[in-house]
């Protein structure tokens, strides 16, 4: 890849004496120990930190395992099939799908509308202002958020019910209803993650040329036509990478709904267990309960679902979706 | 033509909706006693700082804050290490198993974060490092996506200063602290700002790998501390104010550069 002097002698070979092929293999065993070298204090980490907990995590699931204890016996799948019969497995499962089908295209519509919005007057006043306003949700941190947000959801005083009122609708319990629990939350990941997907969509719509806006302008396309035959398939790719980006967060919300629906109230996982989603359920099993191998089986449940997922929506992407 | 007049106006009320929780922690923080429970609700902050003071100086705040300073310090200066070297092996030194380890990163970009908790407590655990400060930085000294904004930088920058520096005898340390390293500052900029934003709101984390509020970073300090003191508002809204404060000021000064480098496809900020 570089020209270095001694490739430069390498491409001669006839020419040269047989010591100096070996110096060319010294070269290479030098850039292989640097090689090595370098990228060894990263490796490291990623190896025992993530690759080996992910190959400790298939091991666990398949035993009766106790951190505390010396030995584990190996029980086949009778961890999934205790899980199977738990009913608060199934509503995990079913919370996190209510979840995730609500979030996700919301979050997208709503990121795709704001980036439309936010797209003409680039650094005039309004423009990267108010990106930089819809986007600071993102980098707060959700416990310190969230704390805020309880008290917007509060029935009695919150900021929430007060909105409700001004609009005549009667006021929700939010929070404390088993019916409004989860999607208090959602409204919470919605506030703090839609930034992001703005980013890129805007991000998306900043690629596509301007040529071809031009010639669509002098053609007579106007707003929704431009929308639908234009920016639509031409956001193709970038909402693909969108949507599965929110399904693979959305999937492992865990910070908001810990602190939203946990205290000293009803415990984490909000009233009647409506929002105790899978990494709820994972947290609770692992960390409070200490059966680590049931949680393992949950895991690895939920690392099959997500892979699955992401492999659907590239199947779909591969038919559906117009890569330039 | 009104219309366009028109746009901006809208553009702004719509992002300001987007700030109001943030707008109110700093009413509900700086507010009159008991005014939380006012209807309807007062709108402007007042500006009362006796609340904040109360809770830097009568509970151990001070300390977790502190606590956090350190860890995302730590964090931040071995990422941009780490980053550093791996991405200037990726780029300059050409070595078998090169591709591998590409695809080695992606694959960790891959791997669900919550899927992975039970057993990285098992690793943590048996390397003894259940609660103590080492738990909340070394997982997190290398970073995917460090590795590959260096990668980039450096592939930029020309093969003729190798050279030379070679030929001068500067050995490759060195030569990847003098020289690559000043060459590529927007990586660094990006690497820091990224993960001190990622180091800070760390919640999940140290609430699995700690049990003493000794080392809590701030994050988890105000989790139990909502637990604790949710009666009193006032207080609760100041010590969310304390922890949401380093972010919004970094990201007011720096908003331009965080909001490019997410644009850029650096996705490892996570909730």
């Amino acid at each position: 890849m570089m020209p270095r002097p001694v490739s430069i002698d390498s491409s001669q070979p006839d020419s040269r004496p047989k010591p100096h092929s070996r110096s060319v293999t010294r070269q290479q065993l030098r850039d292989t120990v640097w090689g090595y070298g370098l990228i060894l204090p990263s490796l490291l980490v990623f190896l025992i930190f993530f690759y080996g907990p992910a190959l400790f995590l298939a091991y666990i699931a398949f035993f009766h395992w106790s951190i505390f204890a010396s030995q584990s016996t190996f029980v086949g799948l009778k961890n999934f099939t205790t899980l199977l019969h738990q009913p608060i497995f199934w509503q995990s499962l079913l919370n996190t799908a209510y979840y995730v089908v609500a979030v996700v295209p919301a979050t997208t519509l709503l990121a795709l509308a704001l980036a439309l919005l936010l797209r003409e007057g680039m650094g005039r006043f309004g423009g990267g202002f108010s990106r930089a306003l819809i986007f600071l949700p993102h980098v707060t941190p959700v416990v310190a958020t969230s704390i805020i947000w309880v008290w917007i959801f509060n029935p009695q005083f919150g900021l929430a019910n007060v909105v409700l009122h001004f609009f005549h609708v009667p006021p929700s319990n939010w929070l404390e209803s088993v019916h409004w629990a989860l999607p208090s939350v959602m409204i919470y990941t919605v506030w703090h993650s839609v930034g992001l997907y703005t980013i890129l969509f805007l991000a998306g719509l900043a690629s596509i040329p301007r040529s071809v806006l031009e010639a669509a302008a002098t053609d007579g396309a106007r707003g929704w036509r431009v929308f639908k035959r234009i920016l639509w398939p031409l956001l193709g790719p970038i909402t693909f990478f969108v949507i599965v980006l929110a399904t693979i967060n959305t999937m492992q919300t865990f910070s908001q709904v810990y602190t939203l629906t946990g205290g000293p109230h009803g415990g984490a996982g909000g009233p009647a267990f409506s929002t105790t989603t899978d990494s709820l359920l994972i947290y609770q099993t692992a960390f409070l309960y200490l059966h680590f191998s049931l949680a393992s089986a949950m895991s690895l449940i939920l690392f099959v679902l997500i892979l699955g997922l992401t492999l659907i929506q590239k199947w779909f992407a591969d038919r559906f979706v117009f890569y330039r | 033509m009104r219309a366009s007049k028109l746009w901006p106006v809208v553009r702004l009320a719509v992002a300001l909706l987007f700030i109001i929780p943030v707008y109110w922690i700093l009413v509900l923080a700086t507010g009159y006693h008991g005014a939380v429970y006012h209807l309807p609700p007062v709108w402007v902050p007042l500006f009362h700082w006796a609340p904040m003071v109360y809770v830097l100086t009568h509970t151990h705040w001070m300390r977790y804050v502190l606590n956090s300073v350190g860890i995302t310090t730590a964090t931040i200066v071995l990422v941009v290490a780490t980053s550093a070297l791996a991405g200037y092996a990726l780029a300059e030194i050409p070595f078998k198993g090169q591709t591998a380890y590409f695809f080695l990163i992606l694959g960790v970009m891959m791997l669900p974060a919550q899927a992975l908790l039970v057993p990285q407590y098992v690793v943590m655990f048996h390397l003894h490092l259940i609660n103590t400060y080492a738990a909340m930085v070394v997982p997190f000294a290398a970073s995917t996506s460090g590795i590959f904004l260096f990668r980039q930088f450096f592939k930029k920058i020309p093969v003729s200063f190798g050279e030379i520096a070679r030929i001068e005898g500067v050995s490759t340390l060195t030569y990847i602290r003098r020289v690559a390293v000043p060459l590529a500052k927007p990586a660094v900029a990006t690497t820091v700002l990224l993960t001190f934003i990622a180091s800070w709101n760390q919640f999940q984390w140290p609430l699995i790998m700690t049990n003493s509020p000794q080392i809590q970073p701030i994050e988890l300090a105000l989790s139990h501390y909502m637990q604790a003191y949710e009666a009193n508002w006032r207080e609760l809204a100041s010590a969310a104010l304390i922890a949401l404060s380093p972010i919004l000021l970094v990201f007011g000064f720096t908003q331009r550069y965080i909001v490019q480098a997410v644009a850029g496809g650096d996705l490892n900020a996570k909730d």
